[in-house]
């Protein structure tokens, strides 16, 4: 009852998180990614890219390019249009301009890992193979975004061919971020104009977010409250999980999702398997 | 101010209809379908099944499986567990369970057009050249398109052990065989008697009759067209049969590629503005960079 009065007050206020209860305009352009594949670095690219003269960092970038999971509905309803939009959401019919970043989901899986241990969802001794059998099978508490094959998969069959769909790879942005943020440009309407784009690269550099992060970690609202010593910003690397995931979680995660990992360019290391995931309990009716 | 008063005393109290903010359990099972794919009728079958004691009802059918969308969190929470909940919602994360109706879109669309002049949405004699296009893109009912619900479900959990897809033509064929699926995925024992009974109580003439009766208090009829029903011809090919060429042709360039993987019968080759699962790389080879 308690819980119930605490979000009926929110809700008067218009201080509730929105989550998926907002209002869409026509305008608006959603970026889109699980968590763990970029999409703070992106939010960061592209805020440097449409606000030059702005300094952005982790002290403004809420305002600017708003997260549906830490903003309130009347923030949303704040930001200016044409609004830019961060959010986790699996597919979502209402949203019609996506920017979907995907990133090697054995790299997202050794990421997500330390940011739970970093949200004090699981414990340091929480085993590495566990979690990864979690992350696969969808029994994370985070599980409000599907796994990450839900998530990927029901943006990419829904909207993957259209023109209002712009798909990213963080590998791919690792690798040239330049090219991809100039893609990103011209999709959003923007003039690609190399300066502009060196200057936002530039801006939104792994170390430079460090920084940011020492200097803001206890403002920004998805780290304050959260353990200190594991960063937000980890290690900008792609292909980690070479070195660092246990071979049978690599297993797990190429049978569960091999299919999908192969179209996007996620070579498998074993041959991919039918994906099947284990069967609820029966029911009983009377 | 008053609107989000009004709102928030709803939500105090529960009475806010549940729809996307359901809380669900993992016993739950939802029967889903894009609007016009059979899900009724499932439904009496279904309910048929679970309460194989007294004759179905539209009213009955409504109680045994409500609609996520039409009952309130309150209505929800006091449902007995294992809860039969009927969904038209694209993808949803929470639904562990699920039994998934799809339908050849073109006689999804022209039971859609049909049941919206039933609904006084569109008049007697509304061009079909002008409708199909916007049902093409999703913008005659408020689930998604045909593609965006058929394909986010079928993306995110096809193979999934917790969902059973079904073809509504199937259903239409062999309705038994089907049937003792769904008995199996729901875990009650599909004894012929039983079967024969749930499919008895839902064949579409008693539905007909049914629907005289209690077409003014069953919430998807009430306040609609007296003289438009809405169980209608129960059957498939009707699209194919009654649509215009061009319309024909929207719906196959759009989704193509997933009607032929379901097995639906498309006059071209062309098509798939709209992916699917056998079509996931050519999404992929669009210019990359």
């Amino acid at each position: 009852m308690m819980d119930q009065f605490n979000i009926l007050v929110k809700k008067l206020l218009g201080t509730d998180i929105v989550g998926r209860n907002f209002a869409i305009y026509p305008d608006d352009t959603f970026l889109v990614s699980y968590p763990r594949s970029g999409n703070t670095w992106t939010r960061f690219l592209i805020a440097n890219l449409v606000h030059p003269t702005v300094d952005i960092s982790f002290a403004n970038i809420e305002r600017l390019i708003p997260d549906t999971s830490s903003q309130s509905s009347w923030a949303l309803r704040r930001t200016p249009r044409p609004r830019i939009i961060k959010t986790h959401e699996y597919f979502d019919h209402r949203c019609r301009r996506i920017v979907y970043i995907v990133r090697d989901p054995r790299d997202v899986a050794l990421s997500y890992y330390d940011f739970q241990r970093k949200y004090r969802h699981i414990e340091d001794r929480y085993p590495l193979e566990s979690y990864v059998n979690d992350f696969v099978t969808g029994k994370l508490n985070s599980i409000d975004w599907g796994t990450w094959g839900e998530n990927v998969a029901s943006w990419f069959y829904t909207r993957g061919k259209t023109r209002d769909f712009l798909l990213l790879r963080y590998e791919d942005m690792m690798e040239d971020p330049f090219r991809e943020l100039a893609r990103t440009a011209t999709f959003l309407g923007i003039d690609p104009d190399p300066a502009r784009l060196e200057q936002a690269v530039a801006r939104s550099s792994a170390d430079r977010m460090r920084e940011m992060e020492k200097r803001e970690s206890k403002d920004w609202v998805a780290t304050k409250n959260h353990r200190q010593d594991i960063p937000f910003v980890r290690v900008a690397k792609a292909g980690g999980w070479k070195e660092k995931l246990p071979a049978s979680c690599v297993e797990q995660i190429e049978s569960a999702w091999g299919e999908i990992m192969m179209s996007l360019g996620y070579e498998l290391t074993v041959t991919a398997q039918v994906p099947v995931l284990p069967t609820p309990g029966k029911l009983e009716f009377q | 101010m008053i609107a989000r008063l009004g709102a928030a005393a709803k939500y105090l109290l529960g009475k806010d209809v549940a729809g996307r903010n359901l809380r669900t359990y993992p016993d739950d099972t939802f029967i889903v379908s894009y609007p016009k794919s059979g899900n009724t009728w499932t439904r009496f079958l279904v309910a048929s099944l679970i309460h194989c004691e007294e004759p179905m009802t539209f009213l009955k059918a409504d109680r045994v499986i409500p609609t996520i969308d039409a009952q309130s969190r309150a209505f929800f929470k006091a449902l007995p567990r294992p809860r039969v909940i009927k969904s038209h919602f694209p993808f949803d994360q929470n639904y562990q369970r699920v039994i998934y109706i799809v339908r050849d879109p073109k006689d999804v669309a022209v039971s859609q057009y049909h049941y919206q002049i039933k609904r006084k949405v569109l008049q007697d004699g509304h061009p079909m050249e002008e409708w199909i296009p916007r049902f093409v893109a999703g913008e005659t009912c408020p689930y998604g398109s045909w593609g965006e619900n058929v394909g986010s479900w079928l993306a995110a959990r096809q193979n999934h052990s917790g969902f059973l897809l079904l073809r509504y033509e199937d259903m239409i064929r062999h309705t038994d065989v089907e049937l003792i699926k769904i008995a199996n995925f729901l875990g009650i024992d599909p004894a012929p008697q039983r079967i024969q009974w749930a499919i008895e109580q839902s064949t579409a003439d008693r539905m007909r009759k049914l629907e005289q009766q209690e077409a003014g208090k069953w919430d998807s009829t009430k306040d609609t067209r007296k003289d438009k029903f809405f169980v209608r011809s129960a059957k498939s090919g009707e699209g194919k049969a009654t649509l215009p060429d061009q319309c024909i042709e929207q719906i196959e360039s759009a989704w193509g590629p997933l009607m032929r993987w379901l097995g639906y019968e498309t006059s071209s080759k062309g098509g798939g503005v709209h992916a699917n699962p056998d079509v996931l790389e050519s999404i992929l080879e669009q210019p990359a960079r």
